[in-house]
C-alpha cells in the first residue's frame, strides 16, 4: 500500500492540482481582502437610516452611535479574526465549503478520471488488481491534496490576514497574535472530515463516470443537489449539506469570510454536531459501496 | 505460463470470445494473430484481469484467476501505450514500477530504459514524445522488474524500421532468457519472424494453431502457366488434384501440391508442355488469409444451419 501511495503522489503533483490549489488559497486571501474592506468601509461609512441623516433628533443621534459602534464591532472582530492564530476559521471555513467542494471536484476528476480519459487506468489496473486498494489510494491522495490546501491556505492567510488588516486601516487588537489558536486547530481538524467526505464522494464519481469531466460534474452536482435539497424544510435535515453545516457548526446568517455553504440552505443548523459528523460517515460509506460496486465492472477503454 | 480453458466473453448478444483454449508453454515467444475484431484484445484484457470472463477458466503463472500477485508478476503493454503527460519517461517507470510494488530504484529504470533505447530521453516529459518513444517506453515498462511473462500488444506500432528491428531482436533476446512472451499482432512478417508459435483466432474461435511454418491448410503451392491453346487439356490433366485454380486468363492454374515436378511430370505425360511451372512456399500472410477466410465462411454457415434448424 506505502509503494502504491508512493506512486499515486507522484502522480498528483501536476500543473492541474498545483493550478486549483493556488486558485482556493488566492481566492481565500481575496475573501479576507474583501471582508477587510467592507469594515473599513463600514467604519467610514456606517449603514445609518436615510431619516437621521439630516436630522439631529436625540433619536436619530442613538441611532448614529448604535451604527458606528456596530461598525467598530464589525471592524475589531475582522481584525480579530485576521490574526494568525483566528485565520484558521477562514481556511478551515473556505475549505470545508463550495471552494473546498471545487478543489476537490477537479483534483478528483484530474487525478482520478484522468486515469479513464488518458486510458493509463489500464496499466494501473493490471500492475495493481486490488481495486479496493485502488480505490482507497484514490481517495487518500485526493482528501490529502485537500488537506494539504487547506494547511497551505492557513499558512498563507497567517501572514497575509495582519497586512490586510493593517493596509484596511483597521483598528489594532488587543488580542495576541496566536489568540484562537485552539479553536482554528479544532476548526480545522472538523474541516478535514468534510474534506474526506467531499472526497468519498469524489472518488465514486471517478469509478461511476470514468472520465475526468464526468467526475468533477458529478463530485460538484451530488453536494449542489445536497444544498439544494437542504434549503427545503421537509427533507432538508437529510441532506449532507446539511450534515455538513451542522458539523463545521456554520452560522445560519452565513458570515462570508468563514464559510461558503450555510447561505445556501439552513437545515443543519437545527442538527446536533454529533448527528451532521454520523450523516457525514453514512454519506461517505455510501459513496464507498457505489465507489465499489461500479468499480468491479469491466474496463474496456 | 498462459492456459485458457473453454473461455468465453459475451458483451451482450455478442460473442468476442468463444471456448477459447491456448496453453502456452514457458520460453516461448507466441503470437496471437486475428482479423480486426477477433477477440484479440478481449482475451488479453482477460488475461490481466482488466475485465472478467463470462465463462472459462485463466491460468496465469500458475494461479487461477482473478488472482491480483499473478497479474501484478506480468508485464503487458496493450494497444497503444498510455502515461502520464507531465511525467518524465523516468518518472512515469518509476510510477508503474511502484504501483505493481517492485523495485523503482535508479538501476532497475536505468535497465530498461538502456534495454529500449530510452536513455537519452528518460529526463523529457513524455508530452513530447513521439510515437515511437512512447512505444518503445512502453516496452521499457513492461519489461520492468523482470516478469516472467510479457504480454504485448501490437508491440512494433509507430516504429522505424530500426526500431522494429530492435524491438524483435529484444523480445528475441528476452526469450532467450527464459521470458515468455505472448505477442498479438497483425504483423504477420513480424509474428512469423519472431514466434516460436502462433494462434490464429478468427471471431472468437481458435482456429489454428502451430508454429508458423506449418500453420495452415497449404503447404505449398504450384503455379502452372500455358499456351491458351492448350488450356483445356490442362484443365482436364489437373483435375487429379481436386483443389486445382484457373485464373481468369484461363492459361494459368494455382495447384494445392507440394511437387511441381509431379505436376510437370502429368502435364507431359498428357501432351502438354508448360510454359512455366514454379513451386511456391505461401508466406504465413497467405496462409492466414485462407485460414480466416475459411473459418468465416464456415462460421456463417453454422450460424445459417442454426437458424434455419431453428
Amino acid at each position: 500500500m506505502m509503494s502504491l501511495m508512493r506512486a499515486e503522489f507522484r502522480k498528483l503533483s501536476r500543473p492541474l492540482v498545483w493550478g486549483s490549489a493556488l486558485t482556493v488559497t488566492c481566492f481565500c486571501v481575496l475573501i479576507t481582502w474583501g471582508a477587510a474592506n467592507n469594515a473599513r468601509g463600514g467604519l467610514t461609512s456606517p449603514r445609518i437610516l436615510d431619516v437621521c441623516e439630516q436630522t439631529s433628533t436625540a433619536q436619530c443621534r442613538h441611532v448614529i452611535a448604535a451604527a458606528h459602534a456596530t461598525a467598530r464591532a464589525a471592524a475589531a472582530a475582522t481584525t480579530a479574526l485576521a490574526q494568525p492564530g483566528e485565520i484558521g476559521h477562514v481556511a478551515a471555513g473556505m475549505l470545508a465549503s463550495l471552494p473546498g467542494l471545487a478543489l476537490i471536484a477537479l483534483v478528483a476528476g484530474g487525478h482520478w478520471g484522468g486515469e479513464w480519459g488518458l486510458r493509463t487506468i489500464r496499466q494501473l489496473l493490471s500492475r495493481q488488481g486490488r481495486r479496493g486498494m485502488v480505490l482507497a489510494a484514490k481517495w487518500l491522495t485526493i482528501w490529502s491534496a485537500g488537506v494539504a490546501t487547506m494547511l497551505a491556505c492557513w499558512a498563507v492567510l497567517a501572514l497575509a490576514g495582519p497586512l490586510i488588516a493593517a493596509v484596511a486601516g483597521l483598528p489594532s487588537t488587543h488580542a495576541g497574535l496566536l489568540a484562537g489558536l485552539a479553536s482554528s486547530a479544532a476548526a480545522i481538524g472538523r474541516a478535514v472530515a468534510v474534506l474526506g467526505l467531499f472526497s468519498a464522494v469524489g472518488t465514486a464519481a471517478g469509478a461511476i463516470g470514468r472520465g475526468q469531466l464526468a467526475t468533477t460534474a458529478l463530485t460538484a452536482a451530488v453536494f449542489l443537489l445536497a444544498l439544494l435539497l437542504a434549503g427545503i424544510a421537509t427533507i432538508g435535515k437529510v441532506s449532507p449539506a446539511s450534515y455538513v453545516q451542522a458539523w463545521m457548526g456554520f452560522a445560519g446568517n452565513g458570515y462570508l469570510p468563514t464559510n461558503f455553504w450555510s447561505r445556501f440552505g439552513g437545515s443543519g443548523q437545527h442538527l446536533g454536531q454529533l448527528a451532521g459528523l454520523a450523516g457525514m460517515g453514512i454519506t461517505a460509506a455510501v459513496a464507498g459501496l457505489a465507489a465499489r460496486w461500479r468499480f468491479a465492472a469491466d474496463v474496456t477503454v | 505460463m498462459i492456459a485458457c480453458s473453454e473461455l468465453t466473453k459475451r458483451f451482450g448478444s455478442t460473442t468476442a470470445v468463444d471456448r477459447l483454449q491456448l496453453a502456452v508453454g514457458p520460453g516461448l515467444v507466441y503470437g496471437f494473430l486475428g482479423p480486426n475484431g477477433a477477440g484479440k484484445t478481449t482475451t488479453i484484457r482477460m488475461l490481466l484481469g482488466l475485465i472478467g470472463p463470462t465463462s472459462g477458466q485463466i491460468e496465469l503463472l500458475g494461479a487461477r484467476l482473478p488472482d491480483p500477485r499473478a497479474t501484478a508478476r506480468t508485464g503487458s503493454m496493450i494497444e497503444e501505450p498510455a502515461f502520464y503527460p507531465w511525467l518524465t519517461g523516468r518518472e512515469n517507470l518509476q510510477v508503474l514500477a511502484e504501483t505493481g510494488g517492485c523495485r523503482a530504484d535508479g538501476p532497475e529504470v536505468a535497465r530498461v530504459l538502456g534495454l529500449s533505447g530510452l536513455s537519452g530521453a528518460a529526463a523529457k516529459k513524455v508530452r513530447t514524445y513521439s510515437q515511437g518513444m512512447r512505444q518503445r517506453l512502453g516496452i521499457a515498462a513492461a519489461m520492468l522488474g523482470r516478469p516472467p511473462l510479457l504480454i504485448v500488444d501490437e508491440p512494433t506500432n509507430g516504429l522505424d524500421p530500426s526500431g522494429i528491428r530492435d524491438i524483435r531482436e529484444l523480445l528475441r533476446g528476452l526469450a532467450a532468457d527464459g521470458t515468455t512472451v505472448f505477442l498479438s499482432s497483425h504483423l504477420l512478417a513480424e509474428v512469423e519472424q519472431v514466434c516460436d508459435r502462433v494462434a490464429v483466432i478468427v471471431r472468437g474461435r481458435l482456429i489454428e494453431e502451430g508454429p508458423p511454418a506449418t500453420l495452415g491448410v497449404i503447404s505449398r503451392r504450384v503455379v502452372v502457366r500455358v499456351d491458351p491453346a492448350d488450356a483445356g487439356a490442362a484443365a482436364r490433366l489437373l483435375a487429379r488434384w481436386p483443389s486445382t485454380k484457373a485464373a481468369d486468363t484461363g492459361a494459368e492454374f494455382v495447384v494445392e501440391h507440394g511437387s511441381g515436378r509431379d505436376v510437370n511430370a502429368a502435364l507431359v505425360a498428357g501432351g502438354v508442355i508448360a510454359e512455366s511451372v514454379i513451386a511456391e512456399q505461401p508466406g504465413l500472410e497467405d496462409r492466414f488469409l485462407e485460414l480466416t477466410q475459411h473459418a468465416a465462411a464456415a462460421q456463417e454457415e453454422d450460424e445459417d444451419d442454426v437458424v434455419d434448424a431453428g
